[in-house]
C-alpha cells in the first residue's frame, strides 16, 4: 500500500481533474449501464406478460418464458448493475484517493469486453445455451472472458485504492474494495464447482444458493452502499450519524451475509443444518441493516432528485432484508416460498434497493464527470415519479400474487388453471408496473445521451466553477 | 480502519469462511453420498439415467423449465405436496446423485416434476406429455416449435403423434415430434423415486412426546441406519 504525507493537498475533487484521464471509459461504462438498464426492462415486460398470457411470444423458442427471464435478469445484472457500479466505484475511489484515474485503458478495454461478453452471454442463453443457474445463467464458453474483464476493469480500482493519498480509509473504500475483491472469487468458484467440474447431485444446489446470496451480500449490495456511502454526506454537504459503527456494519455483511444462502432452500433434499444457518443468519443480518439504516437516514428528506433515488434505495434496502429475515422462518416459507412472493423480494431487493442506489449515484455523478448539467431536469424528476412508482406497485402486486398463489398450493383441490386465473389480475398490474419502470428507464437514457454524448453546453464552463449549479435541480 | 492489507486479508476470510463452511461442509457431509442397495430386489438405488434421459435434461436446462417447476418434494407436514399427488414421500439428497444438472427450481408455476412420472393416481404416458407440450394447458403454453407438420408421403411416420392425443394436424399432414421434444419426454418419464430410502421415511408427527429432536441432515451421510427423518 502506497501511503503518501498527509501534508499534501488533496486534489480539489470537483475540478475535474481527477476525471480526466478516466472520463472516456467510465463514461462508455455509464452508457452501456443505462441501455442494459432499458434492454432489461424490455425482457422483464415480456417475461411479466407472459405470467398472465402464457402464449405471449411463446411460439419463438427465443422467448420461451424460461429464457426471457434469464435474459432479463442477467441483463439486469450483469449489464446495468455491474456496470453503473463499477464506474461508480472507480470514480469513487479516484476521488476519495484524490488523484487521477490511473490505468484508464485498462479500464476502457475491460469494460469493452465486458460488454461484448454480456452481449455475446445473453445471444447464448436465448439460444439455449444457458446454464439455468439463477444470477449464473451465462454460457460456459463466455464466463472466462467476463472474469479477464472484469479484472481489467478492477486494476484502475484496485490501483486507486492503493496509490490514495491519504491513508485512512472511509466506509466508501471498504464497501467499493470489498466488491472488486470478492466478485472474481466467488464467480470463479462458482464456475468450477458449477460448470467446468460440477459438484455431484444437491451439492450443486448448495453451491448455487452460495453464489446467489454471495452475489447479492458480497458484490450487489456492497457496490449501491459505496456509492450511497459517498453520495449523502457529499450532496448534503452534512457528516454521517454514528459514522463509527459504519465498519460494524460493514463486517456484519461480509462475514454473516453469504450464510443465507441456504435460506432458499427450506425443506428442500440438503441437509437441515444448512437452511437452519441461513435462517439464523438472516436475522443476524438485521444488525447491519440497523446500521446501514442509522447512517444513512434522512438521506432522501432533503436535497435533490438523486439523494431521493438514493434515500428510496436505502428504505428498499432495509425493508427487504426485514422481509428476508421474516421470510425465511419455516412457517412463514411454507406459503410463499416458490411462489411470486419470491419474486417480489427479489424486486424489492435489486429493483429497489441496489438500482435505485446506484441510479441516484449516477445522477449525482455523471455532471461531475462530464463538466455539464443534466440536460432536461423535468425528466430527472418524471424518472424519480415514474421508478418510485413502478418498484412499489411492482413489489406489491407481486407479493400479494404470492400470497394468493401460496394460498391457494395449500389446498390440494385447486387446480393449477384455478391458481393462474386467481393470480391473473395481480400479475397484470405487475406488467403495468413493468412498462412503467421501463418508461422512466427510457427517459434516463434520452437524458444521458442528450447531456453526456452530446456538444457541449455553453454553461458548461461556468458550471465546473460552481460545482453546486451541477445538481439535478428540482426546478 | 487504515490498515489495506487488513481490509484485504479480512475479505479473504470472509469469503472463505462462508465457502469452508457451507460448501466445504456439505461436501464433506454427502458430497459423496453412494447409491443404495437393497437386498430384497437386489438392486441399487437410484437407477443411473438413460442416455435419452440426459439428453433430454439439457433440453429441459436450455428451455429453463426450472423458471416454472420445482423438483423437490417437500416433506409431509411441510406444505401439501404429498396431498396434491407430487409424491409419496419427500424427495432427499440421494434421489439427484446421478443428475449430471440439477434442477431443483424455485418456483410453482406449474406443478413440482420430481416424480413425475410415477405421478399419484394418474401417472401420465409419452402421449399425455406430447399432448400438454404440444397443445398446452392452464398457465403453460404451447411448445409448438418442439413439433414439425409435415405433409405425409406414403406411410405415416412410425413417430407421428396420433390424434387421439388431442393433437389435430391438417388433413394430410401428420404432426411429428423433433429429436429434442422425444428427449424431453424420456427425461420426464425419468422423473420418479420409486424406492423409499432409510432418510427418506417421514419423521413421525410430534405427538409422541418421547420423539427427539431430529439431528436433521447427519443421515444424509449415513445410508444404512435406520430411519430418521431430515427436516
Amino acid at each position: 500500500m502506497t501511503t503518501a504525507p498527509a501534508s499534501v493537498t488533496p486534489v480539489d475533487s470537483d475540478s475535474g481533474a481527477v476525471e480526466a484521464c478516466g472520463r472516456r471509459p467510465l463514461l462508455f461504462m455509464t452508457g452501456s449501464a443505462i441501455a442494459w438498464l432499458v434492454a432489461s426492462g424490455v425482457f422483464s415486460l415480456i417475461a411479466g406478460i407472459q405470467l398472465h398470457a402464457p402464449g405471449f411470444m411463446a411460439d419463438c423458442p427465443i422467448f420461451t418464458h424460461g429464457r426471457v427471464q434469464a435474459l432479463a435478469e442477467t441483463s439486469f445484472v450483469y449489464g446495468w448493475l455491474a456496470n453503473a457500479g463499477l464506474a461508480l466505484v472507480l470514480w469513487i475511489l479516484a476521488r476519495l484517493g484524490g488523484e487521477p484515474l490511473r490505468a484508464a485503458s485498462w479500464i476502457g478495454a475491460g469494460a469493452f469486453f465486458w460488454n461484448l461478453g454480456v452481449t455475446l452471454g445473453l445471444v447464448g442463453i436465448a439460444f439455449g445455451e444457458g446454464t439455468a443457474i439463477p444470477l449464473l445463467q451465462f454460457p460456459l464458453a463466455v464466463q472466462p472472458l467476463l472474469l479477464v474483464s472484469y479484472g481489467a476493469i478492477a486494476v484502475g480500482g484496485v490501483l486507486a485504492w492503493t496509490g490514495r493519498r491519504r491513508v485512512v480509509m472511509y466506509a466508501s473504500h471498504w464497501y467499493g474494495v470489498a466488491a472488486l475483491f470478492l466478485f472474481p472469487w466467488l464467480f470463479s468458484i462458482a464456475q468450477v464447482m458449477l460448470l467446468w467440474f460440477p459438484v455431484r447431485g444437491t451439492l450443486q444446489a448448495v453451491v448455487a444458493g452460495w453464489y446467489e446470496q454471495g452475489i447479492w451480500t458480497l458484490w450487489l449490495a456492497p457496490l449501491a452502499l459505496a456509492a450511497a456511502y459517498y453520495v449523502v454526506p457529499k450532496a448534503r454537504g452534512a457528516v454521517l450519524g454514528s459514522y463509527d459503527f459504519a465498519s460494524l456494519g460493514f463486517w456484519c455483511l461480509l462475514f454473516v451475509g453469504a450464510w443465507t444462502g441456504g435460506r432458499h432452500l427450506i425443506g428442500g433434499p440438503v441437509p437441515a443444518w444448512i437452511s437452519t444457518i441461513a435462517i439464523v443468519a438472516a436475522s443476524t443480518l438485521l444488525f447491519h441493516y440497523a446500521i446501514v439504516w442509522i447512517n444513512l437516514r434522512g438521506a432522501g428528506c432533503a436535497g435533490g432528485p438523486a439523494l431521493k433515488f438514493i434515500g428510496f434505495g436505502l428504505f428498499a434496502y432495509v425493508l427487504g432484508g426485514l422481509g428476508d429475515a421474516l421470510s425465511a422462518v419455516r412457517g412463514i416459507s411454507e406459503v410463499t416460498q416458490f411462489t411470486h412472493f419470491d419474486q417480489a423480494q427479489h424486486q424489492l431487493a435489486f429493483t429497489g434497493a441496489i438500482s435505485m442506489m446506484l441510479i441516484g449515484s449516477v445522477y449525482y455523478a455523471l455532471p461531475r464527470l462530464t463538466g455539464r448539467a443534466w440536460a432536461y431536469g423535468g425528466l430527472v424528476r418524471a424518472h424519480l415519479a415514474l421508478t418510485a412508482l413502478g418498484v412499489l406497485v411492482l413489489v406489491a402486486a407481486l407479493a400479494a400474487a404470492g400470497i394468493v398463489q401460496g394460498r391457494d398450493l395449500m389446498q390440494p383441490s385447486v387446480a393449477f388453471a384455478k391458481i393462474g386465473s386467481d393470480t391473473a389480475p395481480w400479475l397484470l398490474l405487475a406488467s403495468a408496473a413493468q412498462a412503467v419502470l421501463l418508461l422512466g428507464n427510457v427517459l434516463l437514457l434520452v437524458n444521458f445521451f442528450k447531456s453526456a454524448l452530446c456538444p457541449f453546453y455553453a454553461a458548461a464552463a461556468a458550471s465546473i466553477r460552481r460545482p453546486a449549479a451541477l445538481e439535478a435541480r428540482a426546478s | 480502519m487504515k490498515n489495506g492489507a487488513l481490509l484485504f486479508l479480512g475479505l479473504f476470510a470472509a469469503l472463505g469462511v462462508s465457502w469452508a463452511g457451507i460448501v466445504l461442509g456439505s461436501s464433506r457431509q454427502f458430497g459423496a453420498l453412494a447409491p443404495f442397495y437393497d437386498g430384497g430386489s437386489d438392486q441399487s438405488f437410484p437407477a443411473g439415467m438413460p442416455g435419452a434421459a440426459a439428453r433430454g435434461q439439457l433440453v429441459y436446462r436450455d428451455l429453463n423449465c426450472a423458471s416454472c417447476h420445482t423438483q423437490q418434494v417437500r416433506r409431509p407436514g411441510y406444505g401439501d405436496d404429498q396431498a396434491r399427488g407430487w409424491g409419496a414421500r419427500q424427495s432427499v439428497a440421494r434421489d439427484y446423485i446421478y443428475q449430471p444438472f440439477v434442477q431443483l427450481g424455485d418456483s410453482r408455476i406449474g406443478p413440482d416434476l420430481a416424480n413425475f412420472s410415477a405421478r399419484a393416481p394418474s401417472a401420465p404416458d409419452a402421449a399425455i406429455i406430447y399432448s400438454l407440450l404440444y397443445n398446452g394447458r392452464g398457465s403453460m403454453p404451447a411448445y409448438q416449435f418442439l413439433f414439425e407438420t409435415q405433409k405425409i408421403s406414403g406411410e405415416v411416420s412410425s413417430h407421428a403423434l396420433q390424434s387421439s392425443a388431442g393433437i389435430q394436424a391438417p388433413a394430410g399432414y401428420e404432426v411429428v415430434p423433433t429429436e429434442r421434444a422425444e428427449a424431453l419426454v424420456a427425461y420426464l418419464l425419468s422423473l420418479s423415486s420409486p424406492f423409499d430410502y432409510p432418510e427418506s421415511v417421514p419423521a413421525a408427527p410430534p405427538k409422541d412426546e418421547k420423539a427427539p429432536a431430529a439431528a436433521s441432515g447427519a443421515q444424509a451421510a449415513a445410508p444404512a441406519k435406520p430411519a430418521e427423518t431430515k427436516k
